[in-house]
């Protein structure tokens, strides 16, 4: 066991980053266990070996990892806690959902491509421009 | 002050309201835009993107070395949804390029002491000293918008399929990305607005959260059941919003 732990240490690091990209659809903390101060024993099974890293705690908050092996290998690794900071609240982006509608406007310029000169002669951007001039 | 030329394929609209800022800043921004072209367009067989692709650059400029960097960023954050060199296809920095040199450009107008300008290329916008309406093209009809955005001193980038069809392809499946609709992101430069708008349509409906958790980023999105998604710091013009 002493010599799991550090890898496990290494996979938290590897995977901060990783939270902005993946976030999840709920609540910000996903911790389903009570914070164990040190790894658990691990639980073998036909499937691999279960292990529960020991809650670090990081700058951005209390990190618990647990991890499944394939033999040596890490097959799996999954959050048990994540830090409640404003990084990983930002990783749960609320979106407002609207509908979709055409409308018209005082605007100064258009944002989306006009690649080619035959849409743009088309686009309101060459208007704007037009009345500009 | 107001130009508009056609430079990198598509026509560069700029707007400068400080009188005091002279001509040549606006033909130091088109003058760039030009060497960008003649560098780093896949299309010109003597850029040193084409020779790059060929294997006959050794030493890559610091320009190009900044511009393959931030592609390689992009393709890693989402998980090679976004890619510049796709199988049986030659290396294509296009997407980061424009946003990258248009942000250098908006530099250059500072550096020549504008404070108030708006500079369009193609589509994607970078404005100084707003508060400046920007509109969003309606991803379905070329003369309709379907949100205006209220932005000060910021870049908004759309990609979209438009006229161009499906030219943003999944690097994941190589196939065209047909999961959106249109990506709108607002970010404070072209350089991040541009690149995260272009891999979150590489990366079809999962790209809209991924946009929208990018630090410092705002989406506006419309998925391809034209529902519209956006983040609640998206600037939207008052009055503008539909209802929820």
């Amino acid at each position: 066991m002493k010599r799991a732990i550090p890898v496990l240490v290494l996979t938290v690091a590897g995977l901060v980053p990783v939270w902005r990209y993946e976030p999840s659809t709920g609540t910000t903390s996903t911790a389903r266990a009570a914070p164990a101060p040190t790894a658990s024993a691990p639980s073998g099974s036909s499937s691999g070996t279960v292990v529960k890293g020991t809650t670090v705690h990081t700058e951005k908050g209390p990190v618990q990892v647990e991890v499944v092996f394939q033999g040596e290998e890490i097959a799996s690794v999954r959050m048990l806690q994540q830090p409640d900071h404003p990084q990983t609240q930002a990783a749960v982006p609320k979106l407002i959902e609207e509908t979709l509608r055409a409308q018209s406007a005082d605007i100064d310029t258009v944002s989306g491509a006009t690649i080619t000169s035959d849409g743009y002669k088309e686009s309101l951007q060459a208007a704007l421009d037009a009345k500009g001039a | 002050m107001r130009r508009v030329e056609q430079v990198m394929g598509f026509p560069v609209s700029l707007r400068v309201d400080d009188e005091d800022v002279p001509e040549r800043a606006a033909d130091a921004v088109f003058d760039w835009l030009r060497e960008v072209d003649a560098r780093f367009s896949p299309f010109r067989p003597d850029s040193e993107v084409s020779r790059l692709d060929r294997g006959e650059v050794r030493d890559v400029s610091a320009d190009l070395r900044e511009v393959l960097d931030l592609c390689e960023e992009y393709r890693l954050a989402t998980g090679g949804a976004f890619d510049v060199r796709l199988p049986g296809r030659g290396l294509d920095p296009c997407a980061v390029v424009k946003g990258w040199s248009v942000q250098r450009a908006a530099g250059l107008l500072t550096a020549a002491g504008a404070r108030r300008f708006c500079l369009n290329a193609g589509g994607d916008v970078v404005v100084a000293g707003g508060p400046w309406r920007v509109g969003v093209r309606h991803p379905e009809h070329a003369d309709r918008l379907c949100t205006v955005l209220e932005l000060t001193d910021a870049a908004v980038a759309t990609s979209a399929r438009y006229e161009r069809g499906d030219h943003i392809l999944d690097g994941r499946t190589g196939l065209p990305a047909t999961g959106l609709l249109g990506m709108t992101v607002v970010a404070p430069t072209l350089t991040e607005a541009d690149s995260v708008a272009t891999a979150a349509f590489a990366l079809g409906a999962e790209g809209i959260a991924w946009a929208a958790a990018r630090p410092g980023c705002e989406v506006f999105a419309v998925d391809a059941e034209r529902r519209v998604f956006r983040t609640a710091g998206m600037p939207v013009a008052p009055g503008t919003a539909a209802a929820a």
